[in-house]
């Protein structure tokens, strides 16, 4: 910009230097055609000849009896005489040369008297209009034409040239919500693809990491069930109430993580088609599911809302996602509460609500990572894998939604599932 | 129990067939045993089965051909073994005409409730009328019910979810339409029992299931009331195979 700004002005002073040693050649061509004419002319045609010379602007010459230039007029700075070539007139062939040459300024205007050789005086007046460059409309115009371009240009060239670094951020930022982001373009200049293959070929060794460990994982949860089934079968068999009650309990843990590992590696959201789907029917289906199995007391949920909200989904998963934040709320908060608030331009946020200590502010991002739980739920008695919340964000975002979690300054904690309308 | 029940147990895993045959022995059922579809074919014609539990997940000829197998020889109810997650296996297999399905890994009494309803629903329905072929589609009033996937569908489209206890009624509500079920009837085909004085679980799961049907609680339509304790569907009922 200041660049630009820099070259208009060194445009524009030229362009007045321009503008006054073009005037000023055609001011003293004028003034010297004009004084040819008058010498060259029968004394008696002079005026009419002079009346009828077509002078250009800040030239005025008229015939007198007496000089214009009369004694103290100051004289005219060295500058003007040579811009005006004043000297050539007077230093001419002989034959041309003036009588007398007086020259003097008279506020703006430089006068020049010269001495016909009957006696007579052509006295010319030269005024320097003086340049405007910034008032002359074209040039308004010009300037305008020229900034705006130059801008364009200017702001053409950065984004060229900042954005594969843009597109490398954003897809670094894609990476880290997504491994199977899909890679960079590898085109574009040298540096450019350069910087574009290295960045894919680690996205890719992320990749396959990523995808060795959940597959372990799937394979590890998969062959698990098996034995989980013959010990539960077994359990069956063990006549001691008491010790029976807690092998079904521990297995039912088991069972549920080897569930969320699986849901978890799985992302079975993938392969489920996106339908219509009634979200307030959703919510109190998941709610009165808790309240069936035994998880809540009927009076511990709660659903306000629309009767009914069409969004488009993919069921089993967006089910599955609510279900882990219900089951939260009631583990940790002891009630549950759904509300659904259809935003404007079609968003709609669902919020899950509980009355429970809350998560330490630090902490309300971290908890989204897997395997990771608060201190004081691992020591509890509170079974649980630390998947829930990995799942239920992977859900989300697979559904171009999110969630977050948000203390109420009531106490207890929220839940705020977003999802597009 | 009238006659003792036999059933034939189709797993390849050795400890889980052996443990399921004595638990499901212990509840006063005749059990037999087959470790792969081929074992099952052999023992098909030695015995009258009640009742067929089915892994899907066999060695060499799978579960899904088995009961499609089994299908072209009877009616036989059959209750499948899924792996979680596996979907599509669950779906395939409840359209072949499966009666039920139970997750792996299986929690030992929720398998004997399931097989204790198919029993009871084949054995109550038998006398009546041949067992029909599995509907694809159940239509009712614009709604759509399609019982592989216990999905409903409202009249515009959209997917309604349902809890386990609302679709449950539901199926026994579309297969009798416009006939007066009581609390008790309603109590015994989902639950296997009477309704006690201070049972609500039926009121209930229908006020729920009438919200999701958009049925106006105080003047219903669908799902109507009737004096004296019971309800009925009151909508034609159109099955689709
Ligand atoms: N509603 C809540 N109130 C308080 N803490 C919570 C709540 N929801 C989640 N947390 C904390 O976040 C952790 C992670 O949750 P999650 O991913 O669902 O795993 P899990 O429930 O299996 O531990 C929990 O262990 C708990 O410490
Ligand atoms: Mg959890």
């Amino acid at each position: 910009m200041l660049v630009q700004a820099a070259g208009l002005t060194i445009h524009a002073l030229d362009r007045v230097d321009l503008q006054r040693i073009a005037q000023a050649r055609e001011v003293s061509a004028r003034a010297f055609g004009i004084w040819r004419t008058m010498l060259l002319a029968p004394p008696d045609r002079r005026r009419p000849l002079l009346e009828e010379a077509d002078l250009p602007p800040g030239l005025a010459a008229t015939l007198d009896r007496e000089p214009a230039v009369v004694p103290g007029l100051p004289p005219p700075p060295p500058h003007l005489l040579r811009l005006f070539r004043v000297e050539a007139l007077m230093g001419g062939p002989p034959r041309f040369r003036p009588r007398d040459t007086l020259t003097g300024m008279r506020g703006d205007r430089m006068l020049v008297s010269l001495r016909l050789p009957d006696g007579d005086w052509l006295n010319l007046a030269i005024r320097l209009t003086p340049p405007r460059p910034w008032h002359s409309e074209t040039f308004l115009a010009a300037f305008a034409l020229m900034t705006v371009a130059a801008m364009g240009l200017i702001l053409w060239a950065t984004r060229r040239l900042t954005r594969p670094v843009r597109q490398l951020a954003e897809a670094a930022d894609r990476l880290g919500r997504d491994v199977n982001a899909p890679p960079l373009p590898e085109d574009g200049p040298r540096e450019v693809a350069t910087a574009a293959h290295a960045f894919n070929t680690m996205a890719g060794r992320i990749r396959r990491f990523v995808q060795d460990r959940t597959q372990m994982l799937a394979a590890i949860s998969h062959d698990l069930r098996t034995p989980i089934t013959r010990m539960r079968l077994r359990a069956e068999f063990v006549e001691d109430e008491e010790l029976r009650a807690k092998m079904l309990a521990d297995l039912a843990e088991m069972e549920a993580m080897v569930n969320a590992s699986l849901a978890f590696a799985r992302e079975e959201s993938a392969s489920e088609p996106t339908v219509p789907l009634d979200l307030a029917a959703l919510a109190r289906t998941v709610l009165d599911e808790a309240v069936d199995s035994g998880e809540a007391g009927a009076e511990a949920v709660s659903y306000a809302g629309p009767e009914r909200l069409t969004v488009r989904a993919r069921p089993v998963a967006l089910k599955r996602a609510l279900a882990n934040l219900v089951q939260n709320a009631l583990r940790y908060g002891g009630v549950a509460r759904i509300r659904i608030e259809p935003q404007p331009g079609g968003v709609v946020r669902l919020i899950v609500e509980d009355d429970g200590p809350g998560i330490p502010a630090e902490a309300l991002e971290t908890v989204f990572q897997p395997f990771r739980r608060l201190e004081d739920s691992r020591n509890r008695e509170t079974g649980g894998t630390g998947l829930g919340l990995a799942i239920a964000r992977n859900i989300l975002r697979a559904h171009g939604g999110d969630v977050a979690l948000e203390n109420r300054p009531g106490g207890g904690l929220s839940a705020v599932v977003t999802l597009p309308g | 129990m009238e006659q003792t029940q036999h059933i034939l147990i189709v797993d390849d895993d050795r400890e889980i067939r052996d443990l399921l045959g004595r638990f499901l022995e212990r509840q006063g059922f005749r059990v037999s045993l087959a470790r792969d579809a081929r074992e099952a074919r052999r023992l098909w014609p030695l015995g009258h089965y009640h009742l067929i539990v089915l892994d899907l997940m066999l060695p060499g000829e799978t579960g899904l051909d088995l009961a499609r197998w089994l299908r072209g020889q009877s009616n036989v109810p059959i209750v499948m073994l899924t792996a979680m997650g596996e979907e599509t296996d669950r779906i395939v297999g409840l359209e072949l005409g499966a009666d039920d399905y139970v997750p792996k890994p299986f929690n030992p009494r929720e398998l004997l409730a399931r097989i204790r309803a198919v029993l009871r629903r084949a054995g109550g329905e038998g006398g009546e009328r041949a067992r029909e072929p599995p509907a694809r589609l159940i239509r009712f009033a614009g709604w759509t019910l399609e019982p592989a996937r216990r999905r409903l569908t409202d009249p515009q489209g959209a997917e309604v979810p349902l809890t386990g206890g609302e679709y449950e009624l539901l199926n026994v509500l579309v297969e009798r339409p416009n006939r007066v079920l009581t609390r008790d009837m309603l109590m015994d085909l989902l639950h296997g029992r009477q309704a006690g004085p201070f049972d609500r679980a039926i009121d209930v799961a229908v006020s729920r299931l009438r919200r999701k049907l958009e049925d106006d609680g105080r003047n219903p339509s669908l799902i109507k009331t009737v004096r004296g304790g019971g309800y009925v569907l009151a909508a034609t009922v159109e099955r689709v195979s």
